[in-house]
This record gives structure tokens, C-alpha cells and sequence, in this order.
């Protein structure tokens, strides 16, 4: 791997530092601000696990990225998720709900636009279908959720210790369930535009043999572990706090929501034994994890009367789903002129 | 890993077990303690009460055993950190009612005071219901850590016997300064009844914390 692909593959590896260090904390935030875990354990098993979600999930959904358009150059690919990276951390900062997901896809249908490429609108439609389900299917989970549980519970009579003990284990296994399948769905977002310029070559380890998308996955993977160790634990003390008016057992209930989301939006087993089963399945698109936790965490708002509910979140949720694609959009057509006509890079391959 | 799970499975078992025993600790002072009294009113000071006091004792020994046991270990496995402060708090009112129970016994050995047979039956009533009200608690307190659905129908009880108590008392002390008794007896066993009556409003006390905390750990 030269320095210069490195270079150009640092936009997307800054991109995965800031998921770590933000939407891993959207899941185990509630734990470790509750001190049902230490932040050690959590950062551990959300690592191993995203790395192993990205890995071995994380082709579904990077097909529908490529499908949406294929970035088939290097300075392409790093201007695409810069400008991603760019749009998120302003959009953050004025307080606007955003995810990678939506940048990324932004930055894609801008390269399509600056390259004359024409856009997939079917494949389109399908992912902003996904990102308008997946708070209310996220909701809707976490409904079911609360109250087969809160059921379960009231009929079992388990004492609270133990109660305690097997939340604490709940909120491992579903922060490990939802890490993997972050990784699975979002590592298409970091990496997924660097797929066709990957210069690597297949490896052996054991009985794996890991292909180049897959070794660029766990670049990738690893760029998301060095965000959750380095910065989520600020992240996560925030969320904590501010969540700590949820129960540990309301954690769990959103938790486990949006692991089951973002597994369904991610998983190609699922979406086979669905299709086999001639059953509906949801298209394999990368969604925002954080407007799954909010869409859960409305969802239970909702059952408790709707009191205290912020609606105007709501509002951000849909306002993020256009101006996050169309900022990233504007800055990535701008930017990859600057980057063809003074740097002279090739920004795509006729 | 697997053998972690177990250990800490197994701690949190001990754990449940010795909070159970604090409940059982007030049932069984209770008891006592109502043989007490009653053995008291027939033989005053005598060597069987003397046994009888010496077990209530033991049994308020061991419940601040039990009480340090479970403090420190919620501390040291780290466990429901959230509400960790309301159950010590629990725990603490428990040993609260535990410790008034002894009181007052040691306090009928110390001062042996001379009940006059007209008012047995009434104070006996009246240790009955403080005895009740005490074993109601310690009930609601158990289901507010497996069922607290049933707190609620504990505490009522809990309610309408320390109410039942205050009547008793009231009508008791009502009784005793309109006797012709010296003033001084009469305010000693003034002050007895008080004793009696407050191991009543303690477990009224506790059963209003542990309402409050049932809401606040409704999910």
C-alpha cells in the first residue's frame, strides 16, 4: 500500500474515526453513563465486533453504494468521503440530526452529477425508502420490545438483583449484536467508495480467505476502533448523563431496537431466507443508527403518553434526510473541480 | 468466562439470600417480641423474659450483620447502580424498625414498669397491631424486589394498621391519665406506649419510601 493511496484513503479512514466516536456511543452511551459497564469492556466489544461486522456483513450494502454509482478513482473516492466527513461534523455542530449514510450518498449522486454519470433512481428511491423506515421500524420494535418484556418481567417475579444482573448481560450481548451489525451496515459509508481502487490482494488466514474489499473493510474497521478508544468516551459520558433518564432497561429496549434495524438493513442471509420464504424483505441500505436510537426512543416516549416528547426532532430527522445529501452533494461537485482542474488528479475513469 | 457468569450469578444468589433473611429477621422479632410483652404483663422481670430479651437481642445482632453484609456487597459487585442509594436506604429503615423493636424491649427490663391488669388487653391489642404493621412491611419490602405489584396491597395494610395503633394508643393513654395513678407512673407508661406506638410510624415511614421508589423504578 503506497503513502499516496494511503493519502487518499484518509478521508474515509477520518470518516470511520468519527462513526467510532459518535454512533458507537449511541450504543453503549446508556451503559457505561449508568455504570452498568466500564468503558474498557464496552470499547472492547464494540471494537472486536464492528471489526467483525464490517468484515464479514459489510457486502450488502456496499453493493447498493457501488450500484448507486461506482466511484472508479482514487481522488474520486477520497473527495466523495471528505466531503461526506466535511458535511457531517457542520451538520452536527448546528445541531442537526445527520448520518454518514446520508452524506455518503450525497457525495456519490454529486461525483455521478460532476462526471456525467447517470444515477440509478431505482436504487435511489430504495435507500431514501430505507432511511424513512428505519425510525419507524425502529419504533415499532422497540414497542413490541418494551412490552413483551415489561410482560415477562411482571409475570416471572424475577428478583431485582437478578434482573440487574441479566440487563447488564442484555446490554452486552445487544451492544454486541448492534456493533456488528453497525459495522455491517455503516462500514459501506467509510469504505465502500474506495472498493474499486482497493490495491490489495486476497489472503489467507486459516480457513478465511479475506478478499481485497474485506482487508479495506478492516482498515476501515480498525479507523472505527481508533475513534471508539480514542473519543466516544466523551461521547458516551454525554449520552449517558443525558439518557440517564431512561432506565437501564429502557437502554436495552433501544439497544436491541436498533441492532435488529440495522441487522435487517444490512444482513444478505436475512434478505435470501426472506426471499425464500416469499416473504417482503427491506432493501440492503446503509441507514443512520442515530435516527434509529431516536426513532426507538420516541416510540417508547410514545407509549408512555407522549409527554416530554421533543417533536421538533422529528422535524430535524426529515429535514437531515434532504439537506445532508444536498450539502454534501454541492461541496463534493465543487471540490472534485478544484481537484481535477488545479491539483490534476483523475477524479474518475471514462 | 463462562465460570465468571456463574461466580457472579452465584454472588448476586447470596446477595438475594441475605435480603431475604433481613425480612425474615423482622418477622421473626415481631413474634418475640409479642411473646415478650405478653410474658412480661404475667411475670414482669422475670428470668424467662430475661430469655426472651437476650433473643431479641441476637436477632437485632444479627440483622446489622445482615444490614453491613448487604451494604457492602451492592458496593462490591458493582450492582444497580441506578437505585443503589434508594434500596441502602430501604435497608437502613429496615434496620430502623429491627432496632426500635429491641429498644423497647430492653427499655420494659430496664424500667419494669408496673402495667395495671385493666389495661393488658388493650396494650396487648396494641402490640398485636404494631406487631402486624411491622410484618406488613417487611412483606411489601420483599415484593418491592420480586413483585411490586403486591406493594401496594402491603402497604394498605401497612396504613390502616399504624392507624389502628395511633387509636389504640390514643385511647390507651386517653384511659391511663384519666385513672387515678401518680402523675409520675402515669407518664412512664405514657412514654412506653410512644415507644410502642413509634415501631408503628417507623414501618409507616419506610412503606411511604418504598412507594416512592416503586414509581420511580416503574419501567
Amino acid at each position: 500500500m503506497s503513502l499516496t493511496y494511503l493519502f487518499f484513503l484518509s478521508s474515509g479512514l477520518f470518516l470511520g474515526w468519527s462513526l467510532g466516536a459518535n454512533d458507537v456511543s449511541n450504543i453503549f452511551g446508556a451503559a457505561v453513563g449508568s455504570k452498568m459497564l466500564k468503558f474498557k469492556t464496552a470499547a472492547f466489544i464494540a471494537s472486536f465486533f464492528i471489526i467483525c461486522g464490517a468484515v464479514f456483513g459489510g457486502s450488502g450494502t456496499t453493493e447498493t453504494l457501488t450500484k448507486l454509482g461506482d466511484v472508479n478513482a482514487l481522488a474520486g473516492s477520497f473527495m466523495v468521503a471528505l466531503s461526506a466527513a466535511v458535511t457531517v461534523y457542520f451538520m452536527a455542530k448546528t445541531g442537526l440530526t445527520t448520518s454518514t449514510s446520508q452524506a455518503i450518498v450525497g457525495g456519490i449522486i454529486g461525483w455521478n452529477l460532476y462526471t456525467g454519470k447517470q444515477t440509478n433512481i431505482t436504487i435511489l428511491l430504495k435507500i431514501i425508502s430505507g432511511w424513512v423506515i428505519c425510525p419507524f421500524l425502529s419504533a415499532g420494535i422497540a414497542i413490541l420490545l418494551y412490552f413483551t418484556l415489561k410482560n415477562l418481567i411482571n409475570k416471572c417475579h424475577i428478583h431485582v438483583l437478578m434482573q440487574h444482573q441479566l440487563l447488564r448481560l442484555g446490554l452486552i450481548l445487544s451492544g454486541a449484536f448492534c456493533t456488528y451489525a453497525l459495522g455491517a451496515n455503516n462500514i459501506a459509508n467509510v469504505m465502500g467508495v474506495f472498493v474499486d481502487s482497493a490495491p490489495f490482494e486476497s489472503v489467507k488466514i486459516g480457513f478465511f480467505t479475506f478478499n481485497p474489499a474485506q482487508i479495506l473493510f478492516f482498515l476501515g474497521g480498525l479507523a472505527i476502533s481508533i475513534g471508539i478508544f480514542t473519543y466516544s468516551q466523551k461521547v458516551m459520558a454525554t449520552i449517558g448523563t443525558h439518557l440517564m433518564k431512561l432506565s437501564p432497561f429502557i437502554a436495552f429496549v433501544i439497544v436491541f431496537s436498533q441492532a435488529v434495524v440495522l441487522f435487517v438493513f444490512s444482513s444478505s442471509t436475512l434478505q435470501n431466507a426472506l426471499h425464500t420464504l416469499s416473504l417482503p424483505a427491506l432493501p440492503l441500505v446503509p441507514v443512520s443508527s442515530t435516527q434509529a436510537v431516536i426513532g426507538a426512543i420516541l416510540g417508547i416516549g410514545l407509549i408512555k403518553g407522549g409527554h416530554g416528547i421533543n417533536w421538533s426532532i422529528t422535524g430535524k430527522i426529515v429535514t437531515g434526510w434532504f439537506t445532508t445529501p444536498v450539502f454534501t452533494l454541492i461541496i463534493c461537485f465543487t471540490c472534485l473541480f478544484f481537484l481535477e482542474n488545479v491539483f490534476n488528479q483523475i477524479v474518475f475513469l471514462p | 468466562m463462562f465460570n465468571v457468569k456463574v461466580a457472579l450469578f452465584a454472588h448476586t444468589k447470596e446477595l438475594e439470600h441475605k435480603i431475604d433473611e433481613l425480612h425474615d429477621k423482622i418477622v421473626e422479632i415481631s413474634m418475640v417480641f409479642k411473646k415478650a410483652v405478653r410474658l412480661f404483663l404475667q411475670e414482669k422481670r422475670s428470668l424467662n423474659y430475661r430469655k426472651l430479651s437476650k433473643e431479641i437481642k441476637i436477632i437485632e445482632h444479627d440483622a446489622d450483620v445482615l444490614r453491613r453484609d448487604i451494604e457492602s456487597s451492592l458496593y462490591a459487585q458493582n450492582l444497580i447502580p441506578d437505585f443503589r442509594g434508594d434500596v441502602l436506604e430501604l435497608v437502613e429503615n429496615l434496620d430502623k424498625v429491627i432496632n426500635e423493636f429491641d429498644e423497647v424491649a430492653h427499655q420494659f427490663y430496664i424500667e419494669d414498669p408496673d402495667v395495671p391488669k385493666i389495661y393488658h388487653e388493650q396494650l396487648k391489642e396494641l402490640v398485636d397491631e404494631v406487631c402486624e404493621c411491622a410484618e406488613n412491611l417487611a412483606f411489601a419490602s420483599r415484593a418491592f424486589f420480586k413483585d411490586f405489584s403486591a406493594v401496594r396491597n402491603y402497604s394498605k395494610k401497612v396504613y390502616l394498621l399504624e392507624h389502628e395503633s395511633d387509636k389504640t394508643t390514643a385511647k390507651l393513654k386517653e384511659a391511663i391519665f384519666a385513672s387515678d395513678m401518680e402523675l409520675a407512673h402515669k407518664l412512664q407508661l405514657k412514654t412506653f406506649l410512644s415507644e410502642v406506638a413509634d415501631i408503628a410510624d417507623l414501618a409507616e415511614n419506610c412503606v411511604d419510601q418504598l412507594l416512592i421508589y416503586v414509581i420511580k423504578r416503574d419501567i
